[in-house]
């Protein structure tokens, strides 16, 4: 029992901070921690334009897993399971996914499994091998996420509903189009066009900025891939390491000109939302005890993550309700984590939930969001681990959250903190 | 306030003291080293003279005390919550070693109860965030209730032995009934959230407010279903158990710093008192008597009076069960245990 936690304890009754002493506890390092001892991710590229549009999300999945091995040198037979985040391939591209662990360089010995919960899938997959580590089941895994919207993007994606279904009201809004609900919320939120332009905006503006200082270096690993010309339909192969979807020179005013996409006298156009995307991520996690045993270089700690339900037709207010859980799990407080890392599904209700929770703006994705660089539905999740640990790092920061808004209503959130 | 009583804890700050439930003339002080960071315990039995206040017995534990509670059933023995996460119990007419250790509690052990009705169990509350239901014949717990984050205080019911109420830092007051079933509740039939605003609009004064962890509570002696709660937010409220989201029923504000611990008044139904780490010793009465308006809303409980006579946290009070009533004994960590009669902040001399 510590003297330091009996005094910061006592400390914060006094302070009446009701996290106080919660940052100290979080810092502290012990041996059934789950850590992160390697994170990273494919370049982000445009749906079916971009360096990975005709490259299959298993062959994306296959680069970055093999870019883990590399980074890492774990030897491949100790991860026990990976877990790999998929919104649109049929059936969540099980198949596929456990070969592309072949490709990477892993032995039969390693699991894998596919899994979706719609836009948390990559963050779902990490917090599901945490806790499978925590529990016992496994002690080495990766929570991963690997999407191709150029390939697996269209409306098959959901059954028609049955007459039951239709007679319950909330039932048929699961069906609502994301645009639509999205629209609906920022008309009666009165979250105004110009504040959504003027957020949009300062995504491109942080990506452009971070992007030209290199700072999205640590976290890209460059994967090879064979891309077809749209005019000559010849194949060439290339390495694509770099986000393509980052525009230089938007500005509020700029993005004003956009028509709106869902409605006439909308508010939401393709220059504030989020942009379809291709790319994988990967995170390799494991029990602190067995990284030292094992000489990982440790770069992160996973803390806790929430899960939430909201009405399906405010999906967007997600973060809202799922970033305090995760906090309250955390032992913390919003004052006490350093960056959050908020997918910017849409300008309007990533602004919503940072203004109903008063975050600070400079503590929202510093380095820009979906909005710039794109949000491959499955991958985010797990993205966002790798760019909120390396900018940690970089900045000298410790604890960071991630969360996202999910379609048919749901939140998801965790916290993490760099080491 | 002259008729006050003074015993001091030399090297030892207290952490709690009670009254035995047996004799007017019995005290025991749970006390630890260095302020309860680093260091050892000490249980102090005191026994009130014509010479003043007499140690009977100290009992040494090798780590700090942080409550302790006396035996229903046997007079001479009291149990002790330790800040290794261990219980001990200690009988006064027998030397340095405790009767029986209890020690499932992961992280420190910070309050333990009496069941006052049918005397047979106690329970103890922990930062682990469990509170455990044990007989003092057996070494293992009989129960344990997961709460989930640091349990600062836990009680049972005056008049029901099976009902159990659990205080802690996520501002919530839980309360489990041992007769429903296990079920994946365990045990847990209701949850108030101690500051959240009420369902029904609010009164005077806003009820609710940010969450603070909440540290001392206790039940209403008379009205069984009334409960009082404390801690860092400095309010005390009540709150009505068959209602628990609606909100508190009196507030008392005035403690300057954290509510430590509160304990209603064994002879009136409307009294209560608190130690604060304001040093301070507030007595309270909660306006429950007074005649309810036309809409329900949380009111304004009246301070009567002010003891200030502590020069630290106050971290300890009990009332006296004997006598006239009023008597009290407060202890803090200006290393004192003082005895006074709470009907002289009424009517001082």
């Amino acid at each position: 029992m510590s003297a330091v936690a009996r005094i910061s304890q006592i400390g914060g009754q006094i302070s009446g901070n009701p996290t106080a002493g919660g940052r100290e506890k979080l810092l502290e390092k012990h041996p059934d921690d789950v850590v992160v001892t390697a994170a990273c991710r494919t370049a982000f590229t445009k749906g079916g334009k971009g360096g990975f549009k005709d490259t299959p999300a298993g062959d994306l999945l296959a680069g970055v897993l093999k870019a883990v091995l590399e980074r890492s040198k774990i030897n491949p037979a100790l991860v026990e399971d990976i877990a790999v985040g998929n919104v649109l391939a049929p059936g969540a591209g099980a198949t596929e996914f456990r070969a592309a662990a072949f490709v990477a360089g892993f032995t039969e010995d390693t699991a894998v499994r596919a899994l979706n919960r719609q836009c948390s899938s990559g963050l779902q997959a990490c917090i599901d091998v945490a806790n499978q580590i925590k529990a016992g089941m496994i002690d080495i895994g990766i929570g991963a996420g690997a999407e191709s919207m150029s390939l697996n993007y269209g409306p098959a994606a959901v059954s028609e509903f049955s007459d039951d279904f239709q007679q319950n009201q909330e039932a048929v809004n699961c069906k609502v189009p994301m645009g639509k609900l999205s629209e609906d919320m920022a008309k009666d939120l009165g979250i105004s066009r110009a504040v959504q332009d003027d957020f949009a905006a300062k995504s491109y503006q942080k990506a452009v900025k971070a992007q030209k200082a290199g700072l999205f270096k640590d976290e890209i690993a460059p994967v090879k891939a064979k891309v077809q010309d749209p005019k000559t339909e010849e194949w060439k192969e290339v390495i694509v390491d770099r986000d393509d979807g980052m525009r230089d020179g938007i500005t509020a005013e700029s993005l004003a000109k956009i028509r709106p996409a869902f409605a006439k006298d909308g508010s939401i156009h393709a220059g504030n939302a989020s942009q379809i995307s291709d790319g994988a991520a990967a995170v390799l996690l494991m029990r602190r005890s067995t990284a030292e045993k094992l000489g990982q270089q440790i770069i992160g700690k996973y803390v806790a993550g929430a899960v939430v339900g909201v009405k399906p037709l405010l999906m967007g207010q997600g973060p809202w309700k799922a970033i305090p859980k995760a906090l309250e799990k955390a032992g913390i407080s919003k004052d006490d984590v350093d960056i959050f890392e908020i997918n910017e599904a849409f300008a309007s209700q990533c602004l919503w939930c940072a203004n109903q929770l008063e975050i600070p703006h400079e503590k929202i994705n510093p380095k820009g969001g979906a909005i710039a660089f794109g949000h491959p539905l499955g991958v985010t999740g797990a993205r966002q681990v790798s760019t909120l640990l390396y900018e940690l790092k970089r900045t000298g920061k410790k604890i960071g959250n991630t969360s996202m808004c999910i379609g048919t209503g749901m939140g998801m959130s965790a916290v993490w903190v760099a080491e | 306030m002259a008729a006050m009583l003074e015993f001091r804890t030399q090297g030892y700050n207290p952490y709690a003291v009670k009254y035995s439930p047996y004799h007017d003339s019995r005290i025991a002080v749970g006390t630890a080293a260095n302020f309860g960071i680093v260091g050892n315990g000490r249980l102090f039995a005191l026994a009130l003279t014509a010479q003043g206040i007499q140690v009977e017995k100290t009992f040494d534990t090798n780590d700090a005390i942080y409550d302790l509670a006396w035996s229903e059933i046997n007079e001479n023995q009291l149990v002790v919550a330790c800040g290794d996460g261990s219980l001990k119990l200690f009988d006064i007419g027998l030397r340095e070693f405790p009767v029986m250790i209890f020690h499932e509690h992961k992280r420190e052990a910070f309050a333990t109860a009496w069941n006052p009705v049918t005397k047979d169990n106690f329970i103890s509350s922990s930062w682990d965030g469990t509170v455990k239901i044990w007989s003092p014949t057996r070494p293992f717990s009989i129960t344990t209730l997961p709460i989930g984050s640091c349990t600062y205080s836990a009680s049972y019911c005056p008049s029901n032995p099976s009902l159990i109420s659990a205080a802690s830092s996520d501002s919530h007051l839980r309360l489990f009934d041992l007769r429903t079933p296990s079920s994946a509740k365990y045990h847990l039939v209701a949850t108030v959230p101690v500051h959240a605003a009420p369902s029904h609009p609010g009164g005077p004064i806003p009820a609710g407010g940010p969450p603070a962890e909440i540290l001392t509570h206790d039940w209403n002696k008379y009205r069984d279903t009334v409960i009082a709660t404390g801690g860092v937010d400095r309010m005390i409220r009540t709150f009505d158990i068959r209602n628990p989201s609606g909100g508190p029923l009196s507030l008392m504000h005035g403690h300057e710093y954290a509510v430590r611990r509160l304990t209603w008044s064994p002879h009136a139904s409307d009294v209560l008192i608190s130690a604060s780490y304001d040093m301070t010793v507030r007595l309270w009465n909660d306006a429950s008597s007074q005649p309810q308006g036309p809409v329900p809303t949380a009111r304004p409980g009246a301070q009567m009076g002010v003891m200030n006579r502590h020069t630290e946290f106050v971290t300890g009070v009990d009332w006296c069960l004997f006598g006239a009533g009023g008597w009290v004994a407060s202890a803090g960590w200006d290393e004192r245990v003082l005895l006074w009669d709470a009907n002289l902040l009424m009517h001082p001399r």
